[in-house]
């Protein structure tokens, strides 16, 4: 602390002295003149003067730093206490270390992902997600291409809007096509959010609908594939066999716009000019929108401002806007589209978890705290009766606790840049491009400095306080003839025990009912088989063939893949359930008008023969996909459950015809309904289309294998590249290992929550351990005599046991009260289970109960075991 | 209550009434912290004793406030003394305290000279 002492205090001090001096000396000289000895004017003229230590002390006040040099004081004095008890320092430091990692852990997710939906882009508070019609987790582009134009240059409350449209291709002209991800956006993209390019330019306005062959390339695809080629602007690169000029590269960090996912290059929106229908199209939805707000309009208005709009397009061109098309935006912390939807459900929860634990860890090492200080009261008393005012001891023994908090703070800054990236883990492999982890920036720092700061002051403080309060003459006369520690010490010990108990409850409940979830989720039937299932995805859209020769293609890649030993079936797909994919169109049943903004949306797949057989979904009535359903038969169509009662309730669908994209399809199957996305959906109605009448933007071969479907990866891998060595082959993996993905948020949810309650329940154990443990040796010499004067070893069982049960009883009673509350809070994130789930709730109860029991006997039973002759001498 | 509490709270009661008297000594010329206590000795008669546990701090006070500064210079005795001097902002206190002493004084004399007959009026 010297060192924070200015080198002018030091001085100031030293002229202080001199100044007093100066004046003793003027009055000794002046009694010396008037005739008095030497002596005797040196005693005089000090007896006038008075305290000089004391007068330098009162002036320094007036300084203003005297509070640094007492600060300086007492930081030595709190480090050289804590020293003295190594055990409690260290178990408190460990126990905040563990709380406040947890802490920002969380929050670094939290500020990775919803804080940071855009990195790179400049004040991502002003940009916000347009949506159009029903709200859902991950739904499908909204706007077409011409309404996205009305909307951006007719608007008044935006400063600027951006579309995109992300894809993955293969970037071709190398040994092996790898795949990239890549979007589509408006001229104006990189503008809008505020990126500037490291090298070369971004598009230019002229360039958004015209075929412009221009490429951007993000940063690390430039920097792997092309080794930071610095005069790579101007070459020319080839993407799914089209070559393509690069004219610039967006800086390090930026990965797109979508939150959560990555782009590799940026194209426009058709730079081949091969795009034409969807670039004139208003029932064309493909593009995402995102604006930045004008300053000072709020979304209410601004969303409002879109809706006329798009109610004067809805009214000009009612055929291309079936369904509903109201206009509703998101921050992007919690845009539907990418990944921060799924963020926003899961996140907060877990910090509202980890913020519990926190307080809990606070409470216990205020008890450890309190029962330190009981300890120390003698020390305190003799301190204040030297002089030590209320305030400076309560400083005093505050700052002990601040010095723990800190130390755990920085201990907890150093684990998190580690924790922070453990994100990732959580996501099984697949095909989306996530980048979603933790990052440790400022906002993390000073949010661990927050809450070391909360913590040291919630266990520091109170106890202080408390202990201060005790009257120090009474404490040295009195010191060990207290039984136990004074009652209001006493009160404050239980109730911090019974807070423990409290707070653990509910965390031990939530996770509880996560647990049983992730249960649920496992063994819950998803209607389709998922153990002999292989699935490949195929790049044939970007392998430059022309319609005639994939189809072709997809026929030989089938005959070769069935014909493999150990495959049972081989279908075609455009779709894995159960992966976070959809897609989403309008559909109506034949005849039926809808409403202006009715929305039927139904999700959709195409499909190829054999495909429900692939995946044992049921043939309720009429038939599966054969490969005669190709495109020189009549369109036909194959419901789900759902979609039969939502369109044909009563009737058979059988024969009936359902409108889609515009065009009649005849109803040649009902199958069983099957798990789309998550196994605790609700069930939408799903159609599935032929896919050798309507081939699928992706081809994914789907085989039914009879063994390990791992087992066979390199057998399909081998008879794809044996058509074409060129074909891109992606994703090869087992369905099981697929349907992963759909629960990871509930793996998530469960991991932490179980990590969180069992730090609650080692916090509140070892809590009422301690608390019982000091109380029945303070009571030592009480049980003593109440031994020599009859009572059984049991009485003093019941006597200590007694005293724990109390709190454990009061503890879970208010416990149970809150947590029952609190449940409700993740009911929507439950699976199978109620939010009170009785058989959670008692087991939980009873575990927590059993383990105080458990605590509070082992005091009580060293207490049973005490001779008591030692026992009474022993004060 | 400790010592240093007791001089806290004479600081305190004197506080603008001592601020006051260390300014006018200062008026009449630069003088170290002996000087002021002897001025005001002498010219309140021997009636005014200021402690130095009230002075310096006050004095280092008046400096902070920018009222007073301060310079290490010889006295007349060869012996090195701290003087303060008044500074133009620390005469526009001492006016103001003294209007507000002035004040005081009329006030609290016009209630200790009313005459009984005016009191039951």
């Amino acid at each position: 602390m010297k060192w924070f002492l200015s080198f002018g205090l030091q001085r100031r001090k030293r002229e202080l002295q001199e100044e007093l001096d100066a004046h003793l000396q003027m009055a000794i000289a002046d009694r010396v003149a008037r005739g008095e000895t030497a002596e005797a004017a040196r005693q005089a003229a000090a007896r006038e003067f008075g305290n000089i230590l004391l007068v330098q002390d009162v002036t320094r006040d007036m300084w203003g730093q005297a509070w640094l040099e007492q600060l300086g004081r007492d930081v030595r004095y709190a480090i050289r206490q804590l020293r003295k008890s190594p055990a409690f320092t260290i178990t408190a430091t460990a126990m905040l270390t563990v709380a406040i990692c947890a802490n920002s852990t969380v929050f670094s997710w939290i500020d990775g992902t919803m804080l940071r939906p855009i990195p790179g882009a400049r004040d991502t508070g002003d940009l916000v997600s347009l949506q159009r019609g029903e709200r859902n987790f991950s739904p499908t582009p909204p706007f077409s291409y011409l309404d996205y134009r009305d909307l951006r240059e007719q608007n008044h409350t935006f400063t600027g809007m951006l579309a995109y449209h992300n894809d993955w291709i293969a970037l071709t002209g190398g040994a092996q096509p790898d795949r990239v991800y890549i979007a589509n956006v408006s001229a104006n993209f990189f503008d809008v959010l505020g990126i500037k390019p490291t090298l070369g330019r971004f598009f230019l306005p002229d360039e958004e609908a015209r075929a412009v062959p221009n490429v951007v390339l993000g940063y690390s695809l430039w920097k792997t594939r092309y080794g930071k080629d610095p005069a790579i602007v101007g070459k020319s690169i080839e993407v799914a066999r089209h070559p393509l000029t690069v004219i610039g590269v967006a800086p390090e960090g930026f990965v797109g716009a979508a939150p959560g996912l990555r782009d590799d290059l940026w194209v426009t929106l058709d730079p081949l000019g091969t795009d034409v229908w969807r670039m004139t199209h208003r029932d064309s939805d493909w593009l995402i929108v995102i604006g930045r707000l004008r300053h000072g309009v709020s979304r209410g208005t601004a969303a409002q401002d879109l809706d006329t709009l798009m109610h004067r397009n809805v009214a000009a061109y009612p055929d291309q806007h079936l369904g509903d098309n109201r206009i509703t935006l998101d921050p992007m912390w919690r845009s539907p589209f990418g990944a921060n939807g799924y963020m926003a459900a899961t996140l907060p929860i877990l910090l509202a978890f980890a913020a519990v634990v926190l307080l809990l860890t606070s409470a216990n090492v205020a008890t450890l705290t309190l029962v330190r200080f009981v300890s120390r009261r003698r020390e305190l008393a003799i301190r204040q009766s030297l002089g030590a005012n209320r305030m400076q001891l309560v400083r005093q023994m505050m700052l002990e606790g601040a010095i723990c908090s800190i130390v755990a703070g920085v201990v907890a800054l150093a684990l998190t840049s580690w924790t922070s990236k453990t994100f990732a883990w959580f996501f099984p492999a697949n095909s989306i491009p996530l980048a979603l982890n933790g990052t440790m920036d400022h906002r993390v720092v000073i949010g661990i400095a927050v809450f070391s700061l909360l913590a040291g002051m919630l266990c520091g403080a109170l106890p202080a306080w408390r202990s201060s309060h005790a009257p120090a003459m009474e404490v040295l006369k009195a010191e060990s003839a207290s039984i136990s520690g004074g009652s209001r010490n006493r009160k404050l010990l239980s109730g911090l025990v019974v807070a423990q108990i409290a707070l653990t409850l509910p965390l031990l409940l939530c996770s509880g009912l996560f647990l049983r979830t992730l249960r649920n989720l496992a063994a819950a039937n998803p209607g389709f088989e998922q153990d002999h299932v292989l699935t490949a995805s195929v790049g044939l859209n970007i392998a430059g063939y022309s319609n005639d020769e994939a189809k072709l293609m997809r026929r030989k890649i089938l005959d070769r893949v069935s014909a493999l030993p150990g495959v049972e079936v081989a279908s075609l797909t455009d779709w894995i359930p159960m992966t976070l994919i959809q897609k989403r169109d309008d559909a109506y049943p034949e005849g039926y008008v809808p409403h202006p903004h009715e929305s039927l949306l139904v999700q959709n797949a195409e499909v190829g023969p054999r495909y429900f057989e692939s995946l044992h979904i049921p043939i309720l009535e009429g038939r599966e996909f054969t490969t005669n359903d190709d495109e020189k038969v009549p369109s036909v169509i194959i419901v789900d459950q759902t979609a039969a009662r939502r369109f044909w309730p009563g009737q058979d669908p059988l024969g009936k015809r359902l409108r889609v994209w515009g065009s009649l399809f005849t109803v040649v199957g009902v199958v069983r309904n099957s798990t789309h996305t998550f196994v605790n959906e609700s069930p939408e109605p799903m159609v599935y289309l032929s896919y050798l009448q309507h081939p699928g933007y992706e081809t994914m071969v789907q085989v039914k294998t009879r063994g390990n479907p791992v087992d066979l990866a390199p057998a399909v891998e081998s008879a794809i590249h044996g058509i074409d060595s060129r074909l891109p082959v992606f994703d090869v993996r087992s369905m099981r290992e697929s349907t992963q993905m759909a629960s990871t948020f509930a793996v998530i949810e469960s991991t932490l929550a179980g990590m969180f309650a069992l730090i609650g329940l080692v916090l509140a154990i070892t809590g009422i351990y301690g608390v019982v443990a000091y109380r029945t040796q303070l009571r030592t010499h009480e049980i003593g005599i109440r031994m020599a004067l009859g009572a059984s070893r049991v009485d003093v069982l019941r006597l200590v046991l007694s005293q724990g049960l109390w709190l454990t009883g009061i503890g879970l009673a208010l416990g149970l009260a809150s947590a029952l509350g609190l449940t409700r809070i993740i009911v929507r994130l439950l699976y199978g289970i109620g939010a009170n789930d009785p058989v959670t709730v008692v087991s939980v109860v009873t575990l927590l109960g059993a383990m105080s029991l458990a605590a509070c006997y082992l005091p009580a039973h060293r207490a049973m075991r005490r001779n008591p002759v030692t026992a009474i001498r022993e004060l | 209550m400790s010592e240093k509490d007791t001089y806290k709270n004479r600081i305190e009661l004197l506080q603008g009434t001592l601020d006051m008297l260390i300014l006018q000594t200062l008026q009449w010329g630069p003088q170290h912290g002996y000087g002021i206590v002897q001025a005001l000795r002498l010219r309140s008669g021997d009636v005014l004793q200021v402690e130095t546990g009230s002075l310096y701090p006050a004095l280092h006070r008046l400096e902070r406030q920018g009222w007073v500064q301060s310079e290490w210079k010889q006295s007349e005795s060869k012996q090195k003394a701290r003087y303060y001097q008044i500074t133009a902002k620390g005469k526009e206190q001492l006016a103001s305290d003294l209007s507000r002493w002035e004040r005081i004084v009329e006030a609290i004399g016009s209630v200790m000279h009313v005459s009984p007959e005016e009191s039951a009026s």
